[in-house]
């Protein structure tokens, strides 16, 4: 059994469809990705998970328990950080920490040390005299994880946690996130920035317009949007003046156009596009894209093109999302 | 992992003594939001702002009153209510203002969010505010006590007079910040939030002063050697007035706050039928004293006012309830959530109040038909108003007009227009108090009914029949949205 289950979960506001029969499961030790754009309904399903708002239809099971009927019993398994992580200015980070330790119901010393191991795992410890006022967009981020992990939650649920953070607050945060799912613990993260993502879930959900369009592990959901033909994009620049460079890129068009594989040529300012497609069906081997590459780069400098670049780059989790979400919602 | 520098290290800490000790264990018992509350506060300059200032009036009264202590017999008296003044415009004014602030930014910064996360619940939060506040107030009361006391030394001033003015300036404190605290539960958008603001701070200032003034009047009152019972009749059930509408205030703002699948509608629900029911008691107290059947008229009339602006919240909450409740509750408990079950409690406590009403008329001895009127008119045009409410807003399909805002904006609509329109059209076509024209009009109506004695049967019975049938009308659509659970 997964730790949570969503199943057929909707959530109508009047006549506005915000989330329309969504089911996912989390497995523990797992981060799933959420992703969609803003307004798909990812903050929604959030905050019903988060025990902060009702369905309209659909249950929410948490460890086999309703958190719907009984958000009683879900409110410790679940540490929820809102897309605008509050703190209060006037208070130093222990300060913080302590009292949302009080509120959950830790007494004397083993509240001290809980505080003291949050604030340890989250690198706050020399910044606990400080005052949250007074900390960086990214400490406070760090403060607000800190809050949603002193009672020691099973499910996270971050709402867009790395929006607005630094390069390096983003790389931190990624390392925090691992860090608790190798801890067993279950994380669903929502973001709009696919490439980061990518990087640290095990499996995402694609969300838009309330509905859910996919979800599986990444590599599953790279390899159906791929669909059924085997395929691969190549990139190249040209190296010319810029006087010469419509007319070269123009050629290398017509020339790339008459190779076998080839299915589209897109041009952008000094950058040419391929995208190389085997036929539907058809038997793949191993090194299909090393062979085709090498017989389109002979062809580029047999005809005198100029190439400067010559580049295969591997699908992403932006392709698929864009590739899932295009015009499946109308 | 830290990007920050790390600072040098702090001094050796000092080992905790007892009363360290105490403090700690007595925080870890207490609501963790008075904790948070006053270490936030003790630190704002706001606090010592205003601590500084009451200290520094108080000192200047001290020496004004040791100078013309000699002048005059009642210098204690005069005394003792300029530092009650100055006291009370901290207790009655800016603690209430800052606690309204407190909770409005709890919504402006998301932290009321968070808050709810944590399985404290609204109404601990709540309380823990108030109770914080009312702590504070108690702060800036022991710096004052020593000068309270000065003036009973000045003579002209007795403890009694003191100690009752102290109560009831506390207990006017507490309805303040209950109020102040609630209000600010309201503040969901920046728009509503600028209009409560000025308000809030246009209420505390008039109801700071008029608290003051009657604190003043009623202590006064107080030191008179014949005092009536009439006067403690009176007192108590404004105390009673002022305590159950802090708390029906305080219930209400945790019901808004709460969940759908939490027991929100009890508190409102059960403070809605004590109020109702205690403000009954007083009135037949005051009748058993005072013996005027007015009292009992005017008892039919603050009743029916009640039910119809209180009912027309308790019964115009959402459809239905969760599915838990109807698992805990069955569907007919009327503590439990639901649009339905808060019409039924109201008919239910119209009835027993109206029911009360009649056997103390029969009781009297020489009886007035327009009070008997009053007593039975009265509770039919509530009926009337409020069952229309529903059944309007419920009959237009378009989903904002089932919501429980609209229901009450359509009932307040419709008393406007009801006892508007027919004076307006009386005074163009007859007379602006027609019989026939404000039959259904809940003021003119009801003045008729009170004016016309025993001639005005036919009236009751035709609004009674009206009111039955919308009533019923009300509890049809009420019963067709209320969902059932299996």
């Amino acid at each position: 059994m997964s730790l949570l289950e969503v199943r057929h979960l909707s959530r109508f506001y009047g006549a506005l469809r915000a989330v329309e029969d969504v089911s996912f499961s989390l497995d523990e030790g797992t981060i799933l990705g959420f992703i969609g754009p803003n307004g798909a309904g990812k903050s929604t399903t959030m905050r019903i998970l988060a025990t902060l708002d009702v369905p309209t239809a659909g249950e929410v099971l948490l460890e086999g328990k309703s958190v719907v009927e009984r958000p009683d019993l879900s409110r410790p398994l679940i540490g929820y950080m809102p897309d605008r992580y509050g703190t209060y200015d006037d208070m130093t980070v222990f300060e913080f920490l302590d009292f949302f330790a009080r509120a959950y119901g830790q007494k004397g010393k083993a509240r001290i040390d809980r505080v003291d191991s949050v604030m340890d795992f989250t690198g706050l410890m020399p910044l606990k005299d400080k005052l949250t006022s007074e900390l960086s967009k990214g400490m406070k981020q760090r403060v607000a994880l800190g809050r949603t992990l002193l009672h020691d939650p099973k499910l996270l649920i971050l709402d867009e946690p790395a929006d607005g953070l630094d390069p390096r607050a983003r790389i931190e945060l990624r390392e925090l996130l691992r860090a608790l799912a190798a801890q067993g613990k279950a994380v669903l993260i929502s973001s709009h920035i696919l490439t980061e993502l990518s990087e640290i879930c095990d499996s995402c959900a694609i969300i838009e317009q309330g509905k859910l369009l996919a979800t599986g592990p990444v590599s599953e959901i790279l390899h159906r949007s791929q669909g059924a033909a085997p395929s691969t994009e190549v990139q190249l620049k040209l190296f010319t003046t810029a006087e010469t460079l419509e007319d070269a890129a123009r050629r290398a068009e017509r020339l790339l156009l008459e190779q076998p594989l080839v299915k589209s040529v897109v041009l952008a300012q000094d950058v040419i596009r391929v995208r190389l497609e085997l036929d539907a069906g058809s038997n793949a081997s191993a090194v299909w894209v090393d062979e085709a590459c090498a017989r389109l780069l002979a062809v580029l400098v047999r005809e005198a093109i100029p190439v400067c670049s010559f580049q295969t780059r591997q699908l992403d989790l932006e392709d698929a999302f864009l590739h899932v979400t295009k015009g499946r919602v109308a | 992992m830290t990007t920050e520098a790390i600072p040098a290290p702090a001094a050796p800490l000092r080992q905790p003594d007892a009363l360290d000790v105490f403090g700690e264990k007595l925080a870890d018992r207490i609501n963790p939001i008075v904790v948070k509350e006053l270490r936030q506060h003790l630190r704002t300059r706001t606090f010592w702002v205003f601590f500084s200032l009451m200290l520094l009036a108080c000192l200047g009264i001290s020496l004004v009153a040791f100078v013309t202590a000699e002048e005059s017999e009642k210098v204690g008296l005069v005394t003792f209510f300029a530092f009650y003044v100055a006291l009370s415009g901290v207790e009655h004014f800016v603690i209430p203002y800052t606690a309204y602030r407190s909770m409005a930014r709890e919504q402006e910064d998301e932290t009321w969010v968070l808050l709810s996360l944590t399985g404290l619940g609204p109404r601990r939060i709540l309380a823990g505010k108030l109770s914080s506040f009312i702590l504070q107030g108690a702060l800036y009361a022991s710096a004052a006590a020593p000068f309270l006391l000065f003036s009973y030394y000045l003579n002209g001033i007795d403890l009694p007079t003191i100690a009752i003015a102290i109560a009831l300036g506390a207990a006017f404190q507490v309805f303040l910040v209950s109020v102040s605290v609630s209000l600010a539960t309201l503040a969901e958008s920046k728009l509503v939030r600028s209009l409560l603001h000025f308000v809030v701070l246009g209420s505390l200032g008039i109801g700071a002063i008029t608290g003051t003034s009657i604190t003043i009047g009623l202590s006064e009152e107080l030191r008179k050697s014949s005092i009536g019972p009439e006067f403690w009749v009176g007192s108590g059930s404004a105390f009673f007035a002022m305590v159950s509408t802090a708390l029906l205030l305080f219930e209400s703002a945790a019901s808004r706050l709460s969940m759908p699948t939490e027991p929100y509608a009890r508190g409102p629900r059960a403070l809605f039928v004590v109020q109702a029911l205690g403000g009954l008691v007083a009135f037949v107290i005051a009748w058993v004293v005072d013996g005027d059947d007015d009292i009992l008229a005017g008892a039919a009339v603050s009743l029916a006012a009640y039910l119809a602006f209180v009912g027309l919240f308790i019964a115009s909450d959402r459809d239905s309830m969760a599915k838990n409740h109807w698992a805990a509750n069955g569907r007919f408990s009327l503590l439990a959530p639901g649009g339905l079950r808060g019409f039924v409690l109201v008919m239910l406590v119209m009835l027993i109040g109206t029911s009360v009403l009649v056997g103390c008329y029969g009781q009297e001895t020489n009886t007035d038909a327009g009070v008997l009127n009053l007593i039975v008119g009265a509770p039919a045009y509530v009926t009337l108003y409020l069952s229309a409410a529903i059944v309007i807003a419920r009959w237009i399909p378009h989903p904002p007009w089932q919501t429980p805002a609209m229901v009450r904006l359509v009932g307040l609509g419709l008393f406007t227009v009801g006892s508007g329109v027919p004076p307006l059209v009386g005074a163009v076509v007859s007379e602006g108090d027609d019989r026939s024209l404000n039959i259904l009009n809940p003021v003119v109506g009801l003045v008729n009914l009170a004016r016309d004695g025993s001639g005005a049967m036919v009236q009751v019975v035709v609004v009674w029949a009206v009111a039955a049938i919308v009533a019923l009308g009300a509890f049809l659509v009420l019963l067709k949205k209320d969902v059932r659970w299996t």
